[in-house]
């Protein structure tokens, strides 16, 4: 009883972080430690617990498998690079040229992004149907010789993710750009350098960290995503998230399925630290470099 | 010279408008067609609203919406609650990896989330449901809870707690009477954008629902994979409504700002 009293009284903030950190503990982190661990149990429901085994990875070592996981990689990949691609002259136009209404421009840019994710693939159905606007058009310009269904393709799962995810790229570089100092770019045309060189020794360094966020939070969830793919791609490829989904909610074969997932987050953990590490790597040769040409030059 | 001023002056805007019709197209044509008389996607054929009638006469679209609203709800709640509780915890533990460690709960890939609690459900014999659902959308809302209040706290006069302990307030008094007040602002914010994630959310609700309880985006879900569905469209305008003002909300306060970088 002493002791329940000395924690009430002495330890309080204890208690305060105590019901968020439960959460966290027993709805994420046991739940992700026990991914790992049932994917080597050996369990039958009679007998119960039957010891540890790798036969469900060599179950799933198989080239389908590999082949899965290649097609969410290369889908999260092109995902990431289009939207960087489209993501940087719209970030940087809200940033450094919107002098009026930013705060509009800003909320079209996040309204969308904050509807049901099932809203928005569904709205490109008409779009992407035979009948469509879009579908007419293109007859009429004379791409499509004759109205043409653009749905359950690579490119109309292409777009929906490029949909879904542009929001979270421009995000985070905008973030970045409008926090920079705007003297740095009077500076840099005083001293001389042009538009072009401004863009590329100024700004688009600043606006690296942004880049980074923005990669981390368009190719982590599009590596794992399901429903963009099979409602627009027509389920035709299989994606890691698609074969999550049919072994724990249609086959049920769930040891496999912890297997798969475990060998998909160490894939992606993988990739993200090496592409990151290679990243801080790049960013310390520069700063040698650079160094060693500030001593070249006071020689 | 002349190329690059007309790359700048027109191009790039013409760029960005493109994009922002790219976003709005969708959303525009489906709004339109949840008021259009015939099923059939291809014309415009009259103005109806006979799709939204027939939304409120379909039991299982009110149940969907009975079982979403009393998972947002109570998420919101919990995940405002606690995290509101953990950054008050935060004026005597100040160590940053208390808040980092919430951080992941953002950047994983939900389905990963999603499996690993049906595995622990499963386990321990729960079965899926309410408790599930509430489980994973309270952890997901503590990932953007904590940061946006914890922003709002370090503003705060550090003197005021003190001085009301000094005063001889009790720890629970000084966070329900001093505290909460003031991170009012914040809280309000956290509530909005926890329910919008909490109504939207589709991979921990489809995982984890079970068999009798289905939210809005998994019974949205089963319509879509049919196909083209007019009260679909009409679900999806009441949808868009809800989460404008949220949004309208989220984009005119400061704080969200000055954590996820929208708004001034």
């Amino acid at each position: 009883m002493n002791f329940v009293k000395r924690i009430l009284q002495e330890e309080y903030p204890f208690i305060f972080a105590l019901p968020a950190f439960m959460w966290q503990l027993f709805f994420l982190y046991l739940p992700l430690v026990s991914i790992v661990v049932f994917s080597f149990l050996e369990f039958s429901p009679l007998q119960g617990f039957l010891g540890f085994s790798f036969s469900y990875y060599v179950k799933i070592f198989k080239l389908v498998y590999l082949k899965v996981i290649l097609n969410s990689f290369f889908l999260a990949l092109f995902t990431s690079i289009i939207c960087l691609v489209i993501s940087y002259p719209v970030a940087y136009f809200l940033a450094l040229k919107v002098k009026r209404f930013k705060t509009l421009f800003l909320f079209g840019l996040v309204l969308p992004s904050w509807t049901n994710l099932i809203v928005q693939i569904y709205a490109w159905f008409f779009l992407l149907e035979r009948r469509s606007i879009i579908s007419k058009l293109l007859c009429y310009i004379g791409i499509f010789s004759e109205p043409r269904h653009m749905i359950n393709s690579y490119f109309s799962t292409m777009i929906g993710m490029v949909y879904c995810f542009l929001p979270f790229m421009i995000l985070p570089i905008y973030t970045v750009l409008e926090k920079m100092n705007r003297s740095l770019l009077e500076a840099s045309s005083d001293l001389g350098a042009s538009r072009f060189v401004t863009f590329r020794k100024v700004i688009l360094p600043i606006s690296l960290p942004g880049i980074y966020t923005g990669l981390l939070l368009v190719f982590v969830p599009a590596f794992g995503e399901f429903v963009i793919p099979s409602l627009l791609g027509g389920a035709k490829k299989a994606y890691w998230g698609t074969v999550i989904v049919d072994k724990f909610l249609i086959s049920g074969e769930w040891r496999s399925g912890f297997a798969i997932a475990t060998v998909g987050v160490l894939f992606l953990g993988l990739f993200i630290g090496l592409l990151f590490s290679v990243f801080k790597i790049v960013k310390v040769l520069k700063t040698k470099r650079f160094k060693l040409k500030i001593q070249a030059s006071k020689k | 010279m002349v190329e690059r001023n007309i790359f700048v002056r027109i191009l790039h805007p013409i760029f960005v408008s493109l994009i922002y019709i790219f976003l709005y197209l969708p959303i525009v044509v489906l709004v339109l067609f949840s008021f259009n008389k015939s099923s059939i996607a291809s014309g415009w054929s009259g103005f109806s609203l006979k799709w939204f009638k027939a939304l409120l006469q379909s039991p299982e679209m009110l149940e969907a919406l009975k079982v979403s609203l009393i998972v947002a709800l109570t998420s919101t709640f919990l995940s405002v609650l606690m995290g509101a509780a953990l950054v008050f915890a935060s004026r005597w533990w100040k160590k940053s990896f208390l808040f980092n460690i919430f951080n992941i709960n953002i950047i994983l890939p939900e389905i990963i989330i999603a499996v690993g609690l049906i595995s622990i459900f499963t386990f321990f014999k729960i079965p899926l449901g309410y408790e599930s659902l509430i489980a994973g959308h309270t952890l997901i809302g503590l990932g953007f809870v904590v940061p946006i209040i914890l922003s709002r706290f370090k503003e705060l006069d550090p003197m005021l707690t003190e001085a009301s302990t000094d005063l001889g307030a009790r720890p629970l008094q000084t966070f329900s009477k001093i505290v909460l007040p003031l991170l009012a602002p914040a809280i309000i914010v956290s509530c909005f954008l926890v329910f919008t994630l909490s109504l939207d959310d589709f991979f921990i609700s489809f995982f984890c629902s079970g068999v009798k309880v289905q939210t809005l985006s998994v019974y949205i879900f089963s319509l879509v994979r049919q196909g083209i569905d007019p009260r679909v469209n009409a679900i999806s305008t009441c949808l868009l409504a809800v989460s404008s003002i949220c949004v309208l909300v989220l984009c005119s306060s400061k704080i969200v700002g000055q954590v996820f970088g929208y708004g001034k």
